[in-house]
């Protein structure tokens, strides 16, 4: 060993003289800056998105090809020369394969400091006050540095099983081009290129870096596999292990080690490989139908009632898994065993089920839908019962969203549970009386702040020893949203409501010198202003919560959430926007106003988000002046018809039909955005045209915003839009 | 050291048997010549004897260990030169030489490595990059690392091509010291090199042994005069067409081998 250790270095030492490995050093160590310009595989707007996972993939990606270039050169190079003859004559070519991809891996791993180095000061600089050291080494040693040891191993398993640098390049090419192509959607395939689409600035990033880690992990298990297989190959090609004749001598040890230890651990390692891909903990199996909702359709049990849930929750925010216990008060009037339904997340695992503290039967199906397996409980006759589920695991994301994970983020920095992930959601039993009543109660760190998005207000109930709290929270429902983590709270009055105002402790200083309070201030006044002020507050207040990168925020009874991504500082601090920051910050206000609980009911392009665009772009105009609004707004909506007019399978729909389901609902998704918010804006800016002015379309939606919902007519229609500006669909009609 | 290679064939992956059942024992000290024409399998054997090819039958026995068990130890006491070889040209002969000294484990490497450098006399080359060498001293080189340490057991594989006359006299009076403790196998085409040195031969052709002995012996079992009759060869090759040499030795060699060629 101490001779294998010493030679490893000896190779070392020699291909550290080598030019070609100085170059490659120095275009490995510059390959982070195509991060920052050309190669931008993280679309999230955050600033460790992108300088600091950009190009740490971008270092991956080029270093691994470069790096599997060099290990193909290398050994190639050794062939060619025919100094291999000699050296074989000294050792044993198998170990000297080994000696050389060692040597190769600790090349890599200087060039890996060099990088992390060079770009520290520079990420730290582009990155601002979010810069996080441990966000730095993790992405430069997970996204970058396993992509170079990756290549190398993929590069000298080619190389071994051909024995000619052509073939190997050809093989290891097409590697690394499947890899940036055709894998490059499926988080498991891109080896060399993982699906990171963003990095959290204010919150952590641990989920992430933990698929990603065992995205490699699990490709590392299958190529040193191969490599191992491929390794006899350097001494005596076409005798494929098992199959050759083991030779008959006495003592023959060091030949069962080549002809049978060497491929069962290369078996070993495939079959590592190939139970860490089948038995990934991270994405679920959902229908990818979005358009199906089996669970949807479960009848109800006759007779069954719920009048009362209790969750207890003990996230492990190191391990980031969740324990729970949910507890149901059931009514059966039936006299008769009941089957309840509940949807669960398909990472939990139920522990126990028990009725009035005797276990029943629980059985989890293997179909998902949205992110929920289905679980059924047998419950007895009896006339009241507590169900009493304990549960846990690790939560897992829609499948759909794979090349998006992170959201199911659990740290002691941020936590998010929705739904499912909260408890076991019932499906198939009705509330007592009308509403399910539920009580929360979550116990976290105490620098945490618990926040349930909507009306609930979460106390802290108990101080528990080693540093937590327990927060308990009530609400209504079958289901439910929480958020947690290491949160400023700051309460803003305007126009007669309490905001609170929910940031990141990342930004507090950049909130501050942006001044997103007066921003908030701001828009909360316009649209009470022009449109009234909003009726469904939760005693007067709004929460606003900034939430980890998730693509998005949106707005429910009481609260709005804002993504992180758009509160970079790059973001509040440009001041092309003039005074106030933040364009989504004033659109996902205005669905304060626009779109929430069943004010609209999704019909074509009408939908909450045309009145929305259409007010933040009004906003915008009196905040930054019409130029920068068209610009920014009108300008925008036009290039998006225009596309959209010109999409081939709008102009030729019976082609559109022929196309596979998937490639259908990708379209139809993508054609519907549209359609909501751009399509919708520009006719309703046409029907302010026709209706005299901004003025008088201010009083028509003033109007629709506090008419008062009826039964007969309990959503704001597109009929009702027109009939309110005295317009019929063709007279707003684009074409 | 001694080496015993029993029924060893070896099939190409192409379908060419370049060895048919080898049966042979090399023992030390000693120098042992392998002669035999292009494509008579010399390089084979000896890719075999350095376990850079396995044979497809047959046994290989180092010091009665299978030599797919005692590899590493066997090639921590060989020095071989294979008759193709590379070296590394950005390096210069010292620094490749302490490269390889150091592959070989050895202890006192500095000392190594002049010595051999002293023994194929490029002391004034040492500091030159291998780039800059000219054949005959890239081959010398070669030789130097085969000589790298106390090596028991060294092979070379035409080790004297593209040497003038005078330095392959000089390498082979080297071989012959060095054969006096340690077990040498130098395979050639060159008979004079043999004559010079070789204690034992073995005389290899279309992949089987056609003579192993000593040289006094080939002379003796196939010079015409002992020829047997149904020895004698037959068709185009008789004993009045077989090729003659320039020494009785290379004599028997041609005629072993014409007659080899006939049948």
């Amino acid at each position: 060993m101490k001779n294998i250790c010493a030679l490893i270095a000896l190779e070392w030492g020699r291909l550290l003289k080598r030019p070609s490995v100085r170059l490659i050093f120095f275009l490995t160590v510059c390959s982070p800056a195509f991060g920052l310009f050309l190669y931008c595989p993280a679309t999230a707007d955050t600033m460790l998105s992108k300088y600091l996972a950009n190009p740490a993939l971008a270092g991956g990606a080029i270093g691994g090809i470069l790096f599997g270039l060099l290990t193909i050169r290398e050994r190639g190079r050794e062939k060619r020369c025919g100094v291999n003859t000699l050296i074989d004559g000294i050792i044993p070519p198998s170990s000297m394969a080994f000696i050389r991809t060692a040597a190769l891996f600790l090349t890599a791993f200087p060039v890996l400091l060099g990088t992390m180095a060079f770009w520290l000061p520079v990420s730290r600089f582009l990155i601002g006050s979010v810069f996080d050291i441990r966000d730095f080494l993790l992405s430069y040693v997970l996204f970058m540095g396993s992509a170079i040891f990756l290549a190398v191993l993929a590069s000298a398993s080619a190389f071994q099983i051909g024995g000619r640098a052509d073939l190997a390049l050809a093989l290891f090419g097409i590697f690394a081009g499947l890899s940036l192509t055709l894998w490059s959607e499926n988080w498991q395939l891109c080896w060399l290129n993982p699906c990171v689409w963003a990095l959290s600035d204010d919150f952590s990033n641990l989920r992430i870096f933990r698929s990603a880690a065992y995205m490699r992990l699990t490709w590392a298990a299958g190529l040193a596999g191969l490599w191992l297989l491929s390794c006899p190959a350097v001494r005596r090609r076409r005798r494929i292990p098992f199959l050759s004749k083991i030779p008959s001598q006495a003592g023959t040890g060091f030949s069962v080690r080549r002809q049978v230890l060497r491929p069962a651990a290369a078996l070993i390692l495939f079959l590592i490989s190939a139970c860490a891909w089948a038995g990934q903990p991270f994405v679920d199996h959902s229908n990818p139908d979005q358009s199906i909702s089996a669970f949807d359709q479960i009848p109800l049990e006759q007779g069954l009632t719920c009048s009362r849930r209790l969750v207890r929750l003990s996230p492990d925010t190191k391990r980031g898994t969740v324990t729970g216990t949910a507890v149901y008060q059931f009514q059966n009037t039936s006299g008769k065993p009941r089957t309840a339904a509940f949807g669960i997340n398909p990472g939990y695992t139920i522990f126990s089920a028990r009725v009035n503290g005797v276990p029943v039967p629980a059985s989890v199906r293997d179909y998902q839908e949205f992110n929920e397996a289905l679980l059924e409980v047998t419950l007895p006759g009896d006339s009241q019962m507590e169900l009493t589920l304990e549960y846990g695991g690790f939560p897992r994301e829609d499948q759909s969203l794979s090349t998006m994970q992170g959201s199911a983020e659990i740290s002691g920095e941020y936590l998010y549970l929705a739904n499912a992930d909260l408890a076991p959601r019932l499906i198939n039993a009705e509330p007592d009386s009308g509403v399910l009543p539920v009580t929360v109660e979550i116990t976290l760190p105490e620098h945490m702040t618990v926040i349930p998005f909507g009306s609930p207000q979460a106390e802290i109930i108990s101080q528990n020893p080693g540093g937590t709290l327990t927060w308990q929270y009530e609400d209504e429902g079958t289901g439910g949203i929480l958020y947690a983590g290491d949160y400023i709270r700051q309460d803003i009055e305007a126009a007669g409501i309490t905001v609170e105002f929910y940031y990141g402790r990342n930004h507090e200083t950049v909130m501050e010198e942006a001044g997103a309070a007066n921003a908030i201030r701001a828009v909360i006044q316009y649209c009470t202003d022009h449109y009234g002020p909003l009726s469904f507050l939760s005693g007067n207040t709004l929460k606003l919560i900034q939430s980890r990168v998730s693509g998005g925020g949106y707005a429910g009874g009481g609260a709005s959430l804002l993504d992180e991504a758009d509160f970079t500082i790059a973001s509040l601090r440009d001041t092309s926007k003039g005074s106030v920051p933040g364009e989504v910050m004033i659109h996902e206000l205005v669905h304060q106003w626009w779109g929430l609980s069943s004010m609209f009911e999704a019909d074509g392009a009408w939908s909450a988000e045309g009145l929305t665009v259409y007010t933040t772009y009004r906003i915008v105009k009196e905040l930054y002046g019409a130029e920068y609004a068209e610009r920014r707004y009108v300008d925008q909506w036009k290039r998006e018809m225009e596309d959209y007019y010109s999409n081939f399978y709008v102009r030729n729909p019976e082609f559109f039909q022929r196309l596979p389901e998937a490639k259908r609902l990708e379209i139809t998704n993508r054609l519907s955005r549209v359609r909501q918010y751009c399509e919708m804006p520009l006719k309703i800016l046409k029907a302010e045209q026709l209706a005299g002015g901004e003025t008088a379309m201010d009083q028509i939606l003033s109007r629709l915003f506090c008419r008062e919902p009826s039964w007969e007519e309990p959503y704001l229609t597109y009929e009702m839009f027109l009939n309110a500006c005295g317009l019929t669909e063709e007279d707003i009609n684009l074409e | 050291m001694e080496i015993l290679m029993k029924h060893v064939s070896l099939t190409y992956p192409g379908g060419r048997q370049a060895l048919k059942d080898i049966s042979l024992t090399l023992r030390s000290p000693g120098l042992i010549g392998l002669l035999g024409p292009n494509g008579a399998g010399k390089s084979t054997l000896m890719k075999l004897l350095t376990a850079s090819l396995l044979p497809s039958s047959g046994t290989i026995l180092a010091d009665g260990q299978p030599l797919e068990v005692c590899e590493r130890r066997l090639k921590s006491c060989l020095g071989c030169l294979p008759q193709e070889f590379g070296l590394f040209d950005e390096l210069t002969v010292c620094q490749f030489l302490d490269y390889m000294a150091a592959l070989k484990g050895l202890s006192g490497q500095k000392d190594a490595v002049g010595k051999a450098i002293s023994a194929v006399r490029l002391e004034e080359k040492a500091k030159s990059r291998i780039s800059s060498l000219s054949g005959g001293q890239r081959q010398r080189v070669g030789i130097a690392q085969a000589l790298l340490g106390e090596s028991s057991f060294l092979i070379f594989d035409e080790p004297t091509a593209g040497l003038d006359p005078e330095e392959r006299a000089q390498f082979r009076n080297q071989f012959s010291r060095l054969a006096k403790d340690r077990l040498v196998l130098l395979s050639t085409h060159i008979i004079e090199d043999i004559q010079a040195v070789c204690s034992q031969l073995v005389v290899l052709c279309r992949g089987q042994i056609l003579f192993w002995g000593t040289p006094e012996e080939l002379i003796r079992t196939v010079s015409p005069g002992n020829l047997s009759e149904d020895a004698v060869p037959t068709g185009k090759a008789s004993a009045d067409t077989v090729p003659r040499g320039n020494s009785p030795l290379e004599d028997a060699y041609l005629t072993l081998i014409s007659r080899e060629g006939g049948r």
